[in-house]
């Protein structure tokens, strides 16, 4: 019976660990959250979010997904907004507090479920990688540049800008010198 | 009473194949729920209620099991419920939790009646001539759980019989059921290698060799045929033309084509009860015999005598 009892303690701790471990939140509590307000001295950033690559692909991606709602008609999902720059911020901090403002879904995969450490975006406003093809997927660049880093890794600076876009064709519809790179390191 | 299985194997195999390609195929929530309601009502005719019950309730718990698990994982989907850690658990994603989990237990469920059907010696029929290895190992495959069961069943026994088992602390339980698995493993490794030899020894796949079989390949079997290819292709035909198209992310597809062409889904419908119709054509006629005998005048005769 000894053995019994210990049974059942371990079966309450791990009740008890996964219990502690979940927080539930309704959608109302989740958007619910606390923008800094841009004063004088405070720096700031922008940040944006287009589908612009999407619009000429449009018979490429699902037909579940060729709609307004998803694909806006000008290809803007975040206009460019500004916002104040914590520090030690990096992409990835600043776009999930941009789409939690601006209550757009968001899908990702985290740092740690990667060999790469860093975040992956998998999706935004339903519009997921490989939607429009095999070459398909999040792309992100500050101050015009494509950063050889993951989202998380980018530390930001002052007056960056940021746009996240979409590309059907690994980047080269988004001006990405991808071959270039790749014949000469 | 199997009316079923009284067909050629060639047949048996040949709508197995077509049932499970359709089930795993389309994600349609109606072929699935189709396929297994079609499953379980075989099933049903062919083992014991109360095993039938037992699988249910087992299987209840995985279909449980798999649909939870989605949610967790997968984030897509426009209606969210709530956060989870900061993940949203939409409504979508647990839809297709069912979905995927009503496959599942599906195919499941054929599988069971597919062991109950088509039996080794029939698999082996079909596909020892043409590929005698890969046969061999598929039928070995097919029925290694089955076996497996009935050998945990035999130690368990002879355990209790020795005395073992007498705890009635749960703990001692689990570990001696541990104790008996790990036994069984090793056994089964080794039966399936000593088996594999004994039919090399008995010159399997031999190309003179030759085996008796009492199987017939009648009129019936050739008509079924022309019937299971005809409802198969108009299936597939649906299937290319996105007739079963349905979408879960980012939001669920409402049911406006499926009663447009409800005509094609009629024929996954036709296709999924065709066994389960055959038994009970095969009962009632059993039936009805039986009375017929009854009535007989001969039997009316004993009994006044």
């Amino acid at each position: 019976m000894r053995k019994d009892l210990l049974l059942v303690a371990v079966i309450v701790l791990i009740g008890v660990i996964l219990f502690k471990g979940t927080k539930i939140q309704s959608v109302e509590e989740y958007y619910l959250t606390h923008i800094d307000d841009i004063t004088r001295e405070s720096e700031t950033i922008k940040i944006s979010i287009r589908v612009d690559a999407v619009l000429e692909h449009l018979d490429k991606i699902p037909e579940s997904l060729r709609s307004e709602k998803y694909i806006p008609k000008d290809g803007i999902i975040l206009e460019e907004t500004e916002y104040v720059l914590r520090p030690g911020d990096t992409v990835f901090d600043v776009l999930l507090r941009a789409t939690r403002h601006h209550k757009i879904p968001f899908d990702y995969q985290g740092s740690e479920e990667n060999r790469f450490g860093s975040v992956y975006i998998k999706g935004i406003n339903h519009l997921y990688e490989y939607d429009c093809g095999p070459l398909s997927g999040w792309m992100y660049t500050v101050n015009g540049e494509f950063p050889d880093e993951g989202v998380s890794k980018y530390k930001l600076e002052d007056g960056d800008v940021i746009a996240i876009q979409y590309t059907c064709d690994l980047g080269r519809d988004l001006g990405h010198p991808y071959d270039e790179k790749e014949v000469n390191p | 009473m199997r009316g079923f299985a009284t067909f050629h194997p060639f047949v048996l195999f040949l709508y197995y194949a077509m049932v499970l390609i359709i089930t795993m195929l389309m994600l349609h929530p109606v072929i699935l729920v189709l396929s297994l309601f079609g499953s379980l009502l075989f099933f049903l005719t062919i083992a014991p209620l109360r095993q039938f019950l037992l699988d249910l309730g087992f299987y209840f718990l995985v279909f449980l099991l798999v649909a939870i698990t989605n949610p967790l994982f997968v984030h897509k989907g426009e209606t969210i419920l709530f956060f989870l850690n900061d993940d949203p658990v939409t409504l979508e994603a647990i839809v297709y939790g069912f979905v995927i989990a009503t496959m599942l237990v599906a195919v499941i469920f054929w599988s069971k009646s597919f062991s109950e059907i088509l039996t080794t010696d029939k698999f082996l029929y079909v596909f020892g001539k043409v590929v005698p290895k890969s046969a061999l190992v598929l039928s070995m495959a097919f029925q290694f759980i089955p076996l497996f069961k009935r050998q945990i069943k035999k130690v368990h026994e002879a355990q209790k019989t020795l005395g073992l088992y007498t705890s009635n602390s749960i703990t001692d339980r689990i570990l001696g059921g541990i104790r008996v698995f790990n036994s069984i493993l090793t056994w089964s490794l080794e039966s399936s290698i000593h088996r594999a030899d004994a039919m090399k020894a008995r010159g399997y796949g031999l190309p003179k060799r030759s085996n008796f079989s009492l199987y017939k390949f009648e009129k019936r079997d050739l008509g079924m045929i022309v019937a299971l290819f005809v409802m198969f292709f108009v299936i597939i035909f649906a299937y290319i033309k996105q007739y079963f198209a349905f979408n879960y992310y980012p939001a669920i597809s409402d049911f406006t084509d499926t009663k447009q062409y409800f005509f094609y889904f009629l024929f996954v419908f036709m296709l999924t009860i065709l066994p389960f119709m055959m038994e009970m054509k095969e009962n009632l006629l059993w039936t009805f015999l039986k009375r017929k005998i009854s009535a007989s005048p001969i039997r009316n005769k004993k009994n006044v005598s």
